[in-house]
């Protein structure tokens, strides 16, 4: 008995070490510590005088890791663009926190809060606030796909429990990006590598099984396929929430009580913030089987309620969740400004015999941290029984500065806050070259039109999503108005969803973008493209182009490659344009590093991939507008004009030397004047539907409006307002961002038109896609015969 | 004013909802964690409401545990409840518990015969003569969404014809959806007065809930009426 009942910890000897000794430590430990890192600790303890704890080795990795301190975000980086040096002093503060101070100004009423919690909040009224946070579990998937996406949303939904005093959870989105479910088993270059399929299923049942359990909807999200995440997919997920506005703002002050509530602690998730922060190997899945978590969404469930409660009794001082790092991340974040004592043996144990450093750092699921007053613990624990959860007195805060923790009257860690909290800043270098910008040369005219277009509705990028939306549950909590598939069948797909939110006037909308292909070749255009379409979609389901808030989600491959970094950096001054031009802010983000798998023939880095997800106030029920044709005889109209260049469309995936050049060029000044006009329209109820102009261009969104199963569309493009000299290719399915596609009743045409709107084509009875070009006609097939295709295309993956 | 007691396990998670479109058709409604569940809560409740969700994780046989909770705290309380004129209701996993306590006719509710989870609207038809309370205010026909892995109702062989043919399966899904015999989508008592349903009413209060939004079958979505038909059943 003496084993469960007695701290397990060592003193490890580091004042001595030479620099590669403590390198070696580090990796012997899978500390994912760098050498000067190393040193900067051996200076706490040789001030200290004495060696330092495994735990608190443990705990300083935790706390240091890339994944919880953002380091090569906030690391000095010298940046070569086209031969031109420049140093770009944190692209954190450059490009995200600059953009939303600026724009905090001028919205002080509308931006409640950002970067410094869980998740940013913005005002949806008088009283009330709503909250969005997305993040990533991309090694966890990898390796164990249901386990490491069931826990990735299990995660985020206790971002948003532990955002303010906690919000409740609204609604969730998510975001993959896997390896092509076709691809040949004989073509995995590495062994142990779990296909693109098996991935996608399992990540996908992994999300079901959480969010479904939860009662929580999965209303949004997006799929990408490509080669380049075969060995390294990319799991996002996103949760909102609503909160009062009265319980944003939280502290922790000495004599706080740190309870932990929730469930127990055990061996699982041991180091999953250091093992982020590092690459994948062949090795990964053998070795790092314990960093991944195991979930129980009913645990969760109980502590949401629980929590929820006791907010609303006004009990809790400040409340936080146990994500990476586990206890000495949530803790030491409680315990940051003021100090406190932390007991480990309070913690009850899924299992006894764990060493200390493993209670305080495991990453065992289901577990949040509330700081309260002494009085507040009798009715905690009354409304913990009711709802079936433990509690523990895990620490309390003292004003000391120190972050003490013992464990059976042992001192097992003994650090000053505020170095625990002061890691070296990185030095990093990074370059970029811009694409040369070519004429655009050969003008593409393939042999039918209309075999190109059903070739693009069943590629990957485009088809239907729905047997995996249909495995969500996006309707619980009965407020889904805009779902994710509608129309006269159900089974048309929309720009973004709408949730109402209980007891307020006004909605909510969500949506979410991600460009990875152009990026690959113009990560300054992507940035800006990818802020576009979410803003873009957000307007489209008729949210307020001035009350948008959104969030940047990166995943990178080696930034120790300067190339990589270098995408990493124009990318986010790409996005930083569009953001601060749309007066959109940044209220939360997340980056993801070291997304690359060594495989036999050399590693294997992901494109950077931006995620930019918001959330937009919609004023009234009736400004909600849907992606599918309603009415016969409505005029199409399109808003916003066509480029030249078909650089990172999915047209340019299957044709060459046309365009490919360049990708489109758009203004976001005049964009945002267009999403004020289309929004008053909206308030007139001039809007009867509307798509964004995406992936497949102008093309695909009309077949998608049509798809609705109410009308068809014939359109002349000649009327389609583009740029002088634009090829039919161009115009059909080019994908320059900032354009809708808008279904407007005749009566009310002359309203449309006087914003800017232009009509091409009607809507018509019979149901068909019939498209003209220059007197010929380009498109002409059955809308069922088109839906057919784009519905089937992943039937036989999924 | 009838009283509807949701009774909330853990992993329940359709009790507020569910409690809104009661009160919406004019029950006052009242969510209690089934921890301070005991005999004397049904004392002050006409209707009690087994809401959708996953009671303890519906890791067993779905709303096994829910049920062996319920009869460990109620005892044959409950059947007493409804012998005396008490309504019971259970929607999705609220189905399965009412089922697993033998308050409905015998059946089970196993996995959809696709094998997965699946959110989608249904269309629905009314079977047999009885009126149910639950069904009165609603027409022949009508649309309700459904979210479930474990809805297919499946029986002892010539039990669900004969559920069809006596009333008991008082609601028909319109098209296959998840494999349930004779396409049996609800189940009641004889007296009408305990309702299992897989298909969500609580979904579908308001007209803006319905996936088109030229949606115009009623004044409010299907699912105000099926609340409302039993307020008036139980205040006639």
């Amino acid at each position: 008995m003496s084993d469960s009942s007695q701290a397990v910890f060592r003193h490890i000897p580091i004042r001595e070490l030479s620099a590669d000794q403590l390198l070696a430590l580090s990796q012997q430990m899978k500390l994912s510590l760098s050498k000067v890192d190393m040193l900067a600790v051996q200076a706490i303890y040789q001030e200290e005088n004495r060696e330092p704890t495994d735990v608190e080795l443990e705990v300083i990795a935790q706390t240091w890791s890339e994944h919880c301190k953002h380091r090569i975000f906030n690391a000095k980086i010298t940046h070569t663009l086209n031969g031109e040096e420049e140093v770009v002093d944190s692209l954190f503060k450059t490009y995200v926190r600059a953009v939303t101070e600026k724009i905090w100004k001028d919205k002080p009423d509308f931006i409640l809060g950002a970067f410094v919690d869980n998740a940013g909040f913005v005002r949806l009224d008088e009283t009330r606030a709503v909250c969005l946070k997305v993040e990533t579990h991309n090694h966890p998937s990898a390796i164990e796909p249901y386990a490491g996406a069931n826990t990735g949303l299990g995660g985020v939904i206790r971002d948003i429990l532990g955002a303010g005093k906690g919000a409740k959870p609204i609604g969730s989105l998510d975001v993959f990006c896997f390896g092509p479910p076709d691809v040949k088993e004989s073509d995995l270059k590495a062994k142990d590598v779990i296909h693109p399929l098996g991935i996608m299923r399992g990540v996908v049942r992994g999300v079901r099984d959480y969010g479904n359990r939860m009662g929580i909807p999965t209303v949004n999200g997006a799929i990408q396929f490509d080669d380049t995440y075969i060995y390294n997919p990319l799991v996002f997920c996103g949760t909102a929430g609503v909160i009062p506005i009265s319980d944003i703002a939280k502290e922790v002050k000495p004599g706080h009580w740190l309870i932990a509530a929730g469930g127990r602690t055990g061996r699982d998730g041991l180091k999953g913030a250091t093992f982020s922060s590092a690459s994948l190997t062949t090795d990964s899945h053998e070795e790092d089987q314990t960093a991944v978590q195991i979930g129980n969404p009913i645990e969760e469930k109980k502590v949401a309620d629980f929590i929820l409660a006791a907010r609303d009794k006004g009990l809790i001082q400040f409340v936080t969740d146990c994500g990476a790092g586990g206890f000495s991340s949530a803790a030491g974040e409680m315990l940051s400004e003021v100090g406190g004592e932390v007991w480990l043996e309070n913690a009850p144990l899924k299992e006894p015999g764990l060493e200390s450093w493993q209670v305080f750092i495991s990453e065992s699921q289901e577990r949040m941290v509330m700081a309260v007053e002494e009085e507040a613990i009798p009715e905690l624990e009354r409304l913990a029984a009711m709802f079936e959860t433990e509690l523990c007195r895990l620490a309390r805060a003292d004003g000391s500065k120190r972050l003490k923790v013992w464990h059976y009257g042992s001192l097992v860690c003994d650090l000053h806050v505020e170095k625990l909290h002061e890691a070296p800043r990185r030095e990093m270098k990074a370059r970029w070259r811009s694409p040369v910008v070519k004429e655009p040369k050969v003008a593409l005219a393939p042999s039918s039109w209309t075999a190109t277009l059903k070739t693009m509705l069943g590629d990957f990028a485009i088809v239907s999503r729905e047997p995996i939306i249909r495995e969500y549950d996006h309707e619980v909590q009965g407020n889904t108005v805009l779902k994710p598939l509608a129309g006269a069948s159900g089974d048309a797909p929309q720009d973004g969803a709408v949730i109402r939110v209980a007891g307020s006037p006004h909605l909510m909308a969500m949506g979410c973008a991600l460009l990875p292909e152009l990026g690959k070749t113009d990560p300054h255009a992507m940035g800006r493209a990818v802020v576009d379409e979410c803003v873009r979609q957000l307007v489209a389901v008729g949210a307020d182009p001035d009350r948008l808030a959104i969030l940047d989600n990166f995943c990178v491959g080696n930034p120790d490659n300067e190339q990589e970094l270098g995408a990493l950096v124009e990318c986010t001054k790409g996005m930083a344009i569009s953001a601060l031009a749309y007066g959109a802010p940044f209220v939360s983000g997340k980056d993801s590093f070291y997304n690359y798998f060594v495989t036999d023939e050399g590693p294997v880095s992901i494109p950077v991939t931006l995620l930019v997800s918001g959330i937009g106030i919609v004023e009234d029920a009736a400004h909600v507008v849907g992606a599918s044709l309603r009415h016969v005889g409505s005029k199409i109209c399109v808003f916003g004009p066509t480029k030249r260049g078909l650089r990172g469309s999915v047209l340019g995936k299957y044709v060459s030397g046309c365009g490919l050049e360049a990708p489109p060029e758009f203004d976001e000044a005049e964009a945002m004047e267009r999403y004020r006009k289309y929004h008053a329209l909206v308030k007139q109820g001039v809007i009867l539907s509307a798509h964004d102009v995406s992936e497949g261009g102008l093309g695909v969104a009309l077949a998608e409006m049509a798809f609705s199963g109410k009308a068809g569309i014939r359109a002349d493009l000649d009327r389609v307002p583009a740029e002088a000299g634009c090829t039919a290719a161009e115009v059909l399915f080019g994908e320059t961002p900032a354009r809708l596609v808008v279904e407007v009743a005749a009566e009310h045409m002359e309203a449309a038109r006087q914003a800017g709107l232009v009509a091409i084509g009607e809507s018509t009875r019979e149901k068909w896609l019939h498209l003209t070009y220059g007197g010929n006609t380009l498109i002409d097939a059955s809308v069922a015969e088109l839906k057919a295709i784009w519905k089937s295309g992943l039937t036989p993956y999924y | 004013m009838p009283h509807a007691l949701l009774i909330k396990f853990p992993g329940t998670n359709c009790d507020a909802e569910t409690a809104r479109a009661l009160e919406a058709a004019g029950f006052t409604a009242e969510v209690l964690p089934v921890a301070l569940l005991d005999e004397s809560a049904l004392d002050r409740t006409q209707l009690v409401v087994f809401s959708g969700g996953f009671s303890y994780g519906d890791y067993v046989m779905s709303g096994r545990i829910a049920q062996l909770i319920t009869t460990s705290k109620l005892g044959d309380r409950l059947k007493k409840f409804v012998e005396e004129g008490g309504y019971a209701l259970g929607i999705c996993n609220g189905f399965q518990i009412l089922t697993q306590l033998d308050l409905l006719p015998k059946a089970s509710l196993i996995h959809n015969a696709s094998g997965r989870f699946m959110c989608r609207w249904v269309p629905l038809k009314k079977n047999g003569s009885k009126v149910s309370p639950f069904l009165r205010a609603l027409p022949e026909q009508f649309e309700l969404p459904v979210a479930h892995a474990e809805g297919r109702v499946v029986m002892m062989a010539g039990d669900a014809a004969s559920y069809v043919k006596s009333g008991l399966a008082p609601l028909l899904y319109g098209t296959d959806v998840n494999g349930s015999t004779e396409g049996i989508a609800a189940l009641q008592d004889e007296t009408g007065r305990v309702f299992g349903l897989m298909p969500h009413p609580e979904r579908f209060l308001f007209k803006a809930d319905h996936y088109d939004p030229d949606w115009s079958g009623a004044e409010q979505g299907w699912g105000y009426y099926f609340f409302k038909g039993a307020f008036e059943a139980m205040t006639a």
